[in-house]
């Protein structure tokens, strides 16, 4: 079972429905084993509105999920969106050796 | 297919009277708006309200597919949405223009009912006043050249703050629109302030439809952009989202705001405070209590009125009773205005017909309860009679309009006549709320628009003349209303140089309007003003003084049963006075009778009656005489002399005193018949010139008789060697119809 689920490179609409389905199986086995729900959007390259409405959506099921890690694309993303307080979420270390690209 | 086309064109069709005569409605009120706002160019309710009205056409238009008037009011739109934006500010070139624009909006309105091709000339008009709207939408001085971007643009005041929230539709994201973007594309145009994602619509994740859209966002921008380049951020997304830009207000429109927004009712804690059931601590204590109530259950607030019950120990029935108290007054304040029906004049017409049938009905019936002398049956009739009266004036005051509704159309109309002659008016209407019969407003409107041309016209002189007559450079016209005994006066009044009488007077011997070398009296050569054919203006305009139409306001007014009268102070102006009954159907009556004849008096003119001993006064030949009345003389016409009435000298009469304009007199009388309700029917062709006669009537007998009307009849018996009395047709009463009676309404 895996600590954290890594989001996919491509966030966006085309591959929503996709990430729909893994995030949710995935989600409810976290709760099932009553493990944390962390995330990880480290290898996002790219994100629309419909990639942070499934996290948006991920919160209104389980308020208590986290996100440990983003690519500065993501960040971007959320900061422009009003969604910055994902990014300060305690244990989420900006990973500040990756260029911006 | 061609089925449903069908039942469109027939909906189209039937729908398009309702569409046209509203759209009118919102050009006038449009017009309207817009001279209030040159009055007072900062009115944000007017310029909002303006905006709506065009709005509205522009829509309504497009749902009949009107496209010249949508793609008119378009540009119209344009530019009052800028003002609104405080982008530009309200001038009187901006009105002068909008005003143009708007006739032409009435026009197109207008004529595609009657699917007239638009002619090559009214499209030149449009496409100008395009142009020109045009070129102050982008702010530029030349209107053909494309405009270059924020070169020549006035600027906007720095840091101007937007306020936007939007909300996308499930299907932006399969549309390929992105709000993200939309956000990123702000950013970009401006400082974004504030920002929050409106996530409450995402459903849970196993409710998810991933590929819907449910986000929406508020946001707070500073941008030195115009709200069309905003809005240009949503112009893909335009048809998924439904979005809002205001402009961010200041401290002093917050408050102004707040102000609106304050409850209108009071709190239901204020109320108990008010009556001393609870201390202003106790209650804080318990707001207290209910917020804390609030924030622990997600249940919702608990009512503060059942916390003061349960905490305090209030008694349920003082809580009851200012629950009571508090919906009361919420009731009273919902707003009843707004809450119209329309009907058709007409149909209403056929009502007050009718109504005027039963009267006639009702006043038989009496009369044959009277005379079966049984006290049951007249006691119904009583009864039965004040609630036809009842009937009888609600009913007519359905018909009641409020004359303003004619006068502000003249507010145009002076604007104009004003700038195309060079003249500075200040015009007033003073008193457009007063009443009047609908069928008069409409009938009144084209001799009052006359008579203010002619003010403008000839009344009133350039600023130089003016000046050199020492008086203000502005002049004066004033159009009033008011509620007389039973009649509306109307006054048009202006400072100007009044009637020039011996100017009036020479045309009118060179006419052959008065015989050479005879000088009639100076209300009678004022009066010379409203004879047919009589011009005295030096240059004939386009606007007034081509000798038709000051008789055709005179006979048109007299057609109403109303009289117009001048009081002309040379040099300093001219009052004209407009008197006309209030309706034109059914009015409280005063019957007498004369030998065999019937008349009735307008109840409202009557002051009082007196007994007057045996009618052998010597009158003239007029039948005027006086009689003292409480030591002041009063004149008295004896009716049986002015009309020739056959009647045998009665052992005593009645005078009964009347107010009239000209001041009190009496009208000698030989039978007192007491108050009746008077349904009036129109004279017929042949008796419209008999003068003092206002109508006729049926009485519950079948009899006919006449209505006196008691302004004319003054002015009759006034006249000199009282020929007039006859006027030109010498009738008798009995010749006057009572054997016959001249109309025979439905009865």
């Amino acid at each position: 079972m895996t600590d954290q689920f890594e989001l996919p490179s491509e966030l966006t609409i085309y591959s929503a429905a996709r990430t729909h389905n893994e995030l949710l199986a995935w989600a409810s086995r976290q709760v099932g084993s009553g493990s944390d729900i962390k995330l990880s959007a480290r290898a996002v390259e790219s994100v629309d509105g419909a990639g942070l409405q499934l996290l948006v959506s991920l919160g209104q099921t389980n308020e208590s999920w986290r996100l440990v890690d983003a690519s500065e694309v993501f960040a971007d993303a959320c900061r422009v969106m009003g969604f910055a307080d994902w990014l300060d979420a305690p244990r989420f270390q900006p990973d500040s050796t990756r260029e911006i690209p | 297919m061609s089925r449903t086309e069908d039942t469109d064109e027939d909906f189209i069709a039937s729908a398009m009277p309702i569409f046209i005569s509203e759209a009118q409605e919102q050009t006038d009120a449009v017009e309207n708006y817009l001279l209030e706002l040159e009055e007072q160019p900062d009115n944000r309710e007017l310029l909002d309200s303006l905006f709506r009205c065009a709005h509205t056409v522009k829509g309504s238009a497009g749902i009949f597919g009107l496209e010249p008037v949508v793609e008119f009011t378009h540009h119209v739109e344009t530019l009052l949405d800028q003002m609104r934006d405080g982008r530009m500010a309200f001038s009187g070139e901006i009105g002068t223009l909008l005003l143009k624009c708007n006739d032409q909006i009435r026009w197109l309105v207008e004529t595609s009912a009657l699917a007239r091709e638009d002619s090559a000339e009214q499209q030149e008009t449009r496409a100008e006043l395009v142009r020109q709207l045009r070129r102050l939408t982008s702010g530029q001085g030349g209107g053909e050249t494309p405009r270059e971007p924020a070169a020549t643009e006035k600027p906007a005041p720095l840091g101007l703050k937007w306020k936007i929230s939007a909300r996308f539709g499930r299907e932006t994201f399969r549309n390929g629109m992105d709000p993200l973007a939309v956000v990123r594309y702000l950013g970009e145009i401006g400082q974004i302030v504030s920002m929050r994602c409106l996530s409450e619509a995402v459903p849970a994740l196993q409710d998810l439809d991933p590929e819907a859209c449910y986000l929406g966002f508020e946001m707070e921008i500073e941008a030195q952009k115009e709200r069309a380049e905003i809005e240009g951020a949503f112009s893909f997304v335009a048809e998924d989202c439904e979005y809002q830009i205001l402009a961010q207000e200041s401290a002093s429109q917050k408050m102004a705001r707040a102000i609106e927004e304050l409850p209108d009712t009071p709190r239901i804690g204020e109320i108990l405070a008010a009556v001393g059931a609870v201390t202003p601590e106790r209650l804080a204590e318990a707001l207290a209590a209910q917020q804390k109530g609030a924030a622990d259950q997600s249940a919702g607030k608990p009512k503060i009125g059942s916390l003061l019950e349960t905490e305090i120990g209030l008694a349920p029935e003082v809580v009851q009773a200012a629950l009571k108290k508090q919906q009361k007054m919420r009731d009273s304040a919902a707003p009843e205005e707004g809450r119209y029906i329309r009907v058709q004049a007409d149909r209403l017409d056929a009502v007050i017909n009718l109504l005027g049938e039963l009267v006639i009905a009702s006043a038989g019936a009496m009369l044959k309860a009277r005379s079966s002398r049984q006290t049951d049956l007249i006691e119904t009739n009583l009864e039965m009679n004040r609630l036809i009266e009842d009937i009888r004036n609600s009913t007519l005051s359905l018909r009641m309009v409020p004359v303003g509704e004619t006068f502000s159309r003249f507010r145009r109309v002076v604007r104009d006549t004003s700038a195309s002659l060079g003249k500075d008016v200040n015009f007033e209407i003073v008193g457009g709320d007063a009443e009047l019969d609908k069928s008069m407003v409409e009938k009144i409107a084209d001799p009052l628009m006359h008579l203010v041309r002619n003010s403008m016209d000839h009344g009133l002189e350039t600023p130089q003349e003016r000046a050199a007559a020492g008086k203000p450079m502005t002049g004066k016209l004033v159009l009033s209303a008011q509620h007389e005994t039973g009649a509306i006066l109307i006054r048009i009044e202006d400072d100007g140089r009044g009637i020039n009488r011996e100017r009036v007077l020479e045309r009118a011997w060179t006419r052959g309007l008065v015989p050479q070398g005879v000088v009639p009296s100076d209300d009678d050569i004022n009066m010379l003003i409203f004879e047919a054919g009589f011009s005295t203006a030096e240059q004939v305009t386009n606007l007034s003084g081509r000798g038709v139409g000051m008789d055709v306001v005179r006979s048109n007014i007299e057609a109403l049963r109303g009289t117009i009268r001048l009081n002309s102070r040379p040099g300093k102006g001219l009052r004209v006075d407009i008197r006309l009954p209030l309706t034109l159907a059914i009015i409280d009556g005063f019957l007498v009778g004369v030998g065999k004849s019937k008349f009735v008096l307008p109840l409202e003119s009557v002051v009082e009656v007196v007994e007057a001993g045996c009618g052998a006064a010597k009158t003239d030949s007029a039948g005027r005489h006086c009689i003292e009345l409480r030591g002041a003389v009063l004149p008295v016409v004896r009716l049986r002399t002015l009309y020739t009435v056959e009647s045998t000298l009665p052992e005593r009469v009645s005078v009964v005193v009347v107010n009239s304009p000209r001041g009190k007199y009496g009208i000698e009388v030989e039978v007192l018949l007491g108050q009746h309700q008077t349904v009036i029917k129109p004279l017929g062709r042949l008796f419209k010139t008999l003068r003092g006669i206002s109508g006729s009537s049926i009485l519950g007998s079948g009899e006919v008789a006449l209505i006196l009307d008691v302004s004319s009849l003054a002015e009759l018996a006034a006249m000199d060697g009282a020929q007039g009395a006859r006027g030109g047709s010498q009738l008798s009463m009995q010749a006057a119809g009572i054997d016959e009676p001249p109309v025979s309404g439905g009865a």
